[in-house]
């Protein structure tokens, strides 16, 4: 039985001693109330002035360069739509993104909106992000890479409200994200996640002498002094060592993309690091200059990790064989 | 305040009906003897109206300066007493909100906005037609705290949403500090389960749950010898509008 059904049947039949049983949010309610949140934000910074100047559209026909023709006509044709109705479409657009994080808020809808977020992620992903410049060569982990719009859709999946187990006993699905795909499955989208991100940080893009240096500095413009602080001495210490930073970049994205199938604790926090030095990198979404559209890559690679974030059943249970092991041991 | 013209004014219009309303319950609430959070109506209405005249320069008062953040000033220490009183002990008044944090944050981003929002307004005339509003090198400085508020209250909208419950009255209500302490919390992995341990376990919590309700709050949650709530999802309704407002408003702000 799906979660959302489950929950609103009992909470049909609930009293006031249930009240508090629905109160108490298990993990992944919890990462979807997250992903609501990041929904709602989105929403909310579409709503922003700059978003209903001319700029907006430009910089979505901008996304098309270097991608193949037949993908790049239609982000340019689009582009150009919005801009001959840009009040109407940009205002539509906010609202679509506010209706998917209240959707996803509300357990009633979540399915819906877990569905709908993903055909709108895909959608943003090619008209507005042009695939993240995955196809133009210009893909970066530090400019957004592989498109911050595809990782809402890949969280929606690894959300979604079912359990390849219906009684959620399976011992191999110790972390949310492999409730609903399973956990191989899950570990594998881990792994081209991770993986892909070490690959960008070796493309020409990030790994040019001022490349990462260029990218980071870049995001200052516009930013609160600390935060330009921040971002204008990060660009300063990688000036000329973009190939190092990229060797660097791709040695840890490896480890974190190779490490889900051994030391997964370890491996998430230290995934969570880089997700915090990445988002300073973005200039935090470029949120503070007024022509932010997301929060960018980073807090959604952050929500990704803690779905691999191991449970505290699986936890117990690791505990408890290590125990046994360790008695039988001396016990010999 | 910056922002197409339009938009603001839906917002505006957003925040003076969550005014009216919220006067409207105030006075369905005196008169009827249902309960309802008076500080957070009441709140909601000096609110209302204090943001629909932000937003739309037409709708402003002409209030004395430094009323408006004397006023939320006030609210905030309000609100902020009742947060330490929520923990110290249960809230024992049906008429007092359950959530005071909330509150807490939304009497300090007006206090911030009110205080912030002239020296933008400045900038901006002087800058021309913009398309994003300018903030002073003062709110520059502090448009990290504009952030957290943001989230925090657009936070605190999708937490009302996952509380929102179309088919059932008793779950838009709010919480229950007090009898959710007394209760077992249900095991990571249980959900798919849930329509057959909520029986199950209701019946194990009514132990607890009878000894608690000895010491629970007479809330507008509470069993059903106590009055019924009034109109528990539409203040729900209500506290969403506000926060989402709020968290536009602020986003301008950054």
């Amino acid at each position: 039985m799906s979660e959302s059904v489950a929950v609103a049947r009992a909470a049909a039949r609930a009293g006031p001693a249930d009240q508090a049983r629905f109160a108490a949010l298990e993990p992944r309610r919890k990462l979807q109330l997250a992903l609501a949140l990041v929904w709602l934000l989105d929403g909310i910074l579409q709503f922003q002035p700059w978003m209903f100047s001319k700029a907006f559209p430009q910089m979505l026909a901008d996304s098309a360069q270097g991608n193949p023709a037949v993908l790049a006509a239609p982000i340019t044709w689009s582009a150009g739509l919005i801009g001959h109705h840009l009040t109407v479409l940009n205002a539509l657009f906010a609202t679509i993104q506010v209706a998917l994080g209240l959707g996803i808020a509300c357990r009633a809808s979540v399915k819906y909106a877990l569905g709908a977020s993903v055909a709108w992620s895909l959608g943003v992903w090619w008209f507005g992000e042009g695939f993240g410049g995955v196809l133009a060569g210009t893909a970066s982990p530090v400019n957004g890479a592989p498109g911050a719009v595809i990782l809402y859709a890949l969280l929606a999946v690894l959300l979604w409200p079912a359990d390849t187990d219906p009684a959620d006993t399976d011992p191999g699905a110790p972390f949310v994200a492999g409730r609903a795909v399973g956990r191989r499955a899950a570990q594998a989208l881990w792994l081209v996640l991770w993986g892909s991100l070490a690959f960008f940080s070796l493309t020409p893009a990030s790994r040019a002498p001022q490349a990462i240096s260029g990218t980071i500095s870049a995001m200052a413009a516009g930013e609160p002094s600390w935060l330009a602080w921040i971002d204008s001495h990060a660009a300063s210490a990688l000036a000329h060592q973009g190939l190092a930073a990229s060797i660097v970049l791709a040695a840890a994205f490896g480890i974190i993309a190779a490490g889900i199938y051994a030391s997964a604790r370890s491996v998430i926090i230290a995934a969570l690091v880089m997700t915090v030095a990445l988002w300073l990198a973005q200039g935090l979404g470029g949120i503070f200059t007024g022509m932010g559209t997301d929060v960018e890559s980073a807090p959604l690679l952050a929500l990704i990790a803690l779905a691999f974030w191991p449970s505290a059943t699986a936890a117990e249970a690791a505990s408890a064989t290590a125990s046994a092991t360790a008695s039988e041991a001396g016990a010999a | 305040m910056g922002g197409p013209v339009w938009l603001s004014a839906i917002f505006a219009a957003m925040m003076l009906v969550v005014a009216v309303y919220c006067t409207g319950r105030l006075v369905v609430a005196r008169r009827w003897r249902r309960p309802t959070e008076l500080d957070t109506d009441g709140a909601h209405v000096v609110m209302g109206v204090a943001m629909a005249g932000m937003l739309v320069s037409g709708l402003r008062a002409p209030l004395p300066t430094g009323l408006w953040e004397g006023v939320f000033g006030a609210g905030a220490v309000w609100f902020g007493a009742q947060a330490l009183r929520a923990r110290r002990g249960p809230v024992t008044s049906p008429w007092r909100c359950l959530h005071a944090a909330p509150h807490l944050v939304e009497c300090v981003a007006m206090v911030y906005m009110f205080l912030l929002l002239p020296a933008a307004v400045v900038i901006k005339s002087a800058a021309g037609r913009m398309g994003a509003m300018a903030v002073s090198s003062a709110g520059s400085r502090f448009s990290f705290l504009a952030l957290l508020m943001a989230v925090f209250l657009l936070g605190y909208v999708i937490w009302l949403g996952d509380r929102l419950m179309p088919r059932s009255p008793a779950l838009a209500l709010a919480a229950q500090p007090p009898a959710a302490s007394a209760l077992v919390a249900v095991p990571s992995g249980a959900a798919t389960s849930a329509s057959t341990s909520a029986t199950a376990s209701a019946t194990a919590s009514a132990a607890a749950t009878a000894s608690a309700s000895a010491t629970a709050p007479a809330a507008c949650h509470a069993a059903a010898p106590a009055p019924r709530c009034l109109a528990p999802r539409c203040a729900l309704l209500c506290k969403a509008a506000m926060g989402m407002t709020m968290g536009y408003m602020l986003i301008l702000m950054l």
